[in-house]
């Protein structure tokens, strides 16, 4: 699945931020418990420091029960312990709270009255739980604040410094070289963003100039092979007056005709494809598909007559178009013309008009037309047949400048359909 | 009646000329703006025939010079531009007709021979071929003087036959005449011969003779022959 680009990088930030999280969560917990540790080993050794120096030299033996009874965290016990000072945690059971609480502990050799004892110093270590637990809250807290931040922000300033982007895609997105508005990039205030839609202008407008060339190519070549194509066809005109010729030579300038038209035809359809881009049928009017239909049909019926084609209608509604006269009806009679010339002996044509929709479907080929070069310049299903192969492109073309749809279907009985939504 | 054939293409002017030229028309020609120019300021001409597209100066030019001489001789244009302006254009200047390249010679006889029906002071619009007589503006047509009823194409086709007399016409040529731009996407004349066979029995059966010859594989002839 394709993500967009804000995700990606906010997606980036956060699992980062989890990431350190994770990691310096417990580095922090215990580098925080570590200096709780040293400041409370700190103080016994201090309060240590105090009774050796102060305490010590001073107190009695008959005072040690009563020191014992007053101070909860400092006892002086008979014997020898241990031989050196030796901290260590225990635990012990605190009869205020009723359980057992982790402590601090220190124990000393010392002598009282010269008689060798041993100093016992402890810290409570709940205090510090509870203080790692806050600890650990804030922390907490200053994290998700911080996510949370961070996401907002990353959204708020992404969106921003990509808008110019987002901007850009649109307008390729909307973009066709055949129409005539190319895309107009505003200026940004970032550098890489004017980098990018120059080369885009750049590339386009280079685009435009060819495809433009190209174009006036097709319109003059088509235009310049008119000339000779009239001295050709003069000429077969001129040859055919001649009293001496054969049979045979009557084929040849018969075929010599038939080819003529060929190109005359390729020629025309070529200089309308051409004008069609040019946009030089711009006047529209409105033009009832269903007259148009009824006037040409005894045409269309004529043609039909040799393959022996029925031409049935069922014109349900009057169906209104505003469009060009001469295009219009140059889209109904190639697409009824096809229908005649891929038909089979003995088939039929169907035109149907339906709510905002012309049918013309017919028998043919007994396999579907390939839907994807079906309205190529040039393409045909049939190599043999004598169409130009630009009928559908035309078609297709007049179309696309209508905005209306065209699409082709193919069903089982071998029927081929053109659906024209206005 | 005289013609002026203007064209640079040398050979099709050749082509026009000759096809053009026989009892009935005399045909000039010439190839530059010049030599166009000095001829029309010289004589009068029945019918002109201008290429707008000259090498050494435009033929609209040409058409409004023509017309600024109070000249009035019929026009018409041929070009390699099928352009609906061009067109308009042409005809807003004073040209008569308007054929686009390539064209049959046969199409434009008939032109010609229209646009000089059209000019002619006396107005005559009767045309005759033996014992056929074509009224043009009628469209009516009788044989020995007893009306014959013809259908639309069929009448056209009469009609080009009687201009096109003692030619060899292909069908190419006879079916673009009758059906113009649509012919452009059909593919077979039996339809044309099914209109033949008609004109030809009723003009039979009208009592005259059978004019319309049949040349194998390119298509017809009216002659007598």
């Amino acid at each position: 699945m394709n993500k967009k680009l804000l995700h990606k990088t906010s997606r980036a930030y956060l699992l980062f931020s989890l990431l350190i999280l994770v990691v310096s969560a417990p580095i922090f917990y215990y580098g925080i418990q570590g200096l709780y540790i040293q400041e409370a080993d700190d103080t016994l050794l201090l309060h240590k420091k105090e009774f050796i120096l102060y305490s010590a030299p001073t107190i009695q033996l008959q005072d040690i029960p009563a020191w014992n009874r007053f101070n909860r965290n400092t006892k002086i016990e008979n014997g020898t312990l241990v031989t050196k000072d030796s901290l260590f945690y225990g635990r012990h059971y605190d009869t205020l709270d009723a359980e057992v609480e982790p402590y601090r502990e220190l124990y000393v050799p010392v002598n009282i009255q010269g008689k060798p004892f041993t100093y016992k110093a402890r810290i409570n270590l709940v205090e510090t739980k509870d203080l790692l637990k806050h600890i650990g809250q804030l922390f907490l807290a200053i994290t998700c604040l911080l996510l949370v931040g961070l996401y907002i922000i990353t959204n708020r300033l992404s969106r921003k410094l990509w808008k110019p982007f987002y901007e850009t895609l649109e307008q390729m997105e909307s973009f066709e070289i055949d129409k005539h508005q190319p895309p107009n990039f505003s200026p940004t205030s970032i550098e890489e963003f004017n980098r990018l839609n120059r080369s885009i202008q750049q590339l386009i407008d280079k685009n435009i100039l060819i495809y433009k060339s190209q174009r006036e190519f097709i319109d003059n070549a088509a235009h310049e092979l008119q000339t000779p194509l009239a001295v050709f066809q003069a000429k077969v005109d001129l040859l055919i007056q001649r009293p001496d010729l054969s049979e045979e030579q009557f084929e040849i300038c018969s075929s010599l005709n038939e080819n003529i038209l060929r190109l005359t035809r390729l020629n025309r359809n070529l200089l309308l494809l051409s004008r069609l881009d040019n946009d030089s049928y711009a006047d529209k009017e409105n033009i009832s598909l269903n007259d148009h239909l009824q006037k040409s049909l005894p045409f269309f019926v004529e043609q039909g007559r040799k393959k022996n084609i029925i031409i049935e209608t069922s014109l349900e509604e009057n169906l209104l178009v505003l469009a060009n006269p001469a295009l219009t009806e140059i889209l109904v009679s190639n697409l009824l013309l096809n229908a005649i010339r891929h038909n089979v002996e003995d088939g039929t044509i169907n035109i149907s008009i339906k709510k905002n929709c012309l049918i013309i479907s017919n028998t043919g080929l007994n396999y579907p037309l390939d839907k994807n070069s079906l309205f190529n310049r040039f393409y045909k299903a049939d190599p043999s047949s004598q169409g130009t192969g630009l009928g559908l492109s035309i078609v297709k073309k007049i179309a696309d400048l209508n905005n209306w749809t065209i699409s082709y279907s193919f069903s089982n009985n071998n029927l081929h359909s053109f659906t024209i939504n206005f | 009646m005289k013609l002026l054939v203007i064209e640079d293409e040398p050979s099709l002017n050749k082509s026009i000329v000759d096809y053009l030229t026989d009892r009935l028309y005399l045909c000039e020609s010439v190839s530059r703006y010049d030599e166009a120019i000095e001829k029309i300021e010289c004589y009068q001409y029945d019918c002109i025939v201008l290429d707008i597209m000259l090498p050494d100066g435009n033929g609209l030019k040409l058409l409004e010079q023509i017309k600024a001489n109070n000249k009035t001789d019929g026009i018409i244009i041929i070009s390699a531009r099928n352009e609906l302006d061009d067109r308009i254009k042409g005809i807003e200047l004073g040209a008569d007709d308007y054929l686009t390249k390539p064209f049959h010679l046969p199409e434009l006889a008939v032109r010609i021979a229209a646009i000089i029906r059209r000019k002619s002071l006396m107005g005559s619009n009767l045309l005759a071929f033996q014992e056929i007589r074509v009224d043009v503006s009628g469209k009516s047509v009788a044989v020995n003087d007893s009306p014959l009823t013809l259908t639309r194409k069929e009448h056209d086709l009469l009609l080009y036959f009687i201009i096109n007399k003692n030619r060899v016409l292909s069908k190419n040529a006879i079916a673009e005449h009758l059906w113009g731009d649509d012919m452009d996407m059909v593919d077979n004349h039996d339809f044309l011969y099914t209109h033949v066979k008609n004109l030809r029995r009723k003009l039979v059966q009208a009592g005259a003779n059978d004019y319309i010859q049949s040349i194998y594989g390119i298509g017809y002839k009216f002659s007598i022959s």
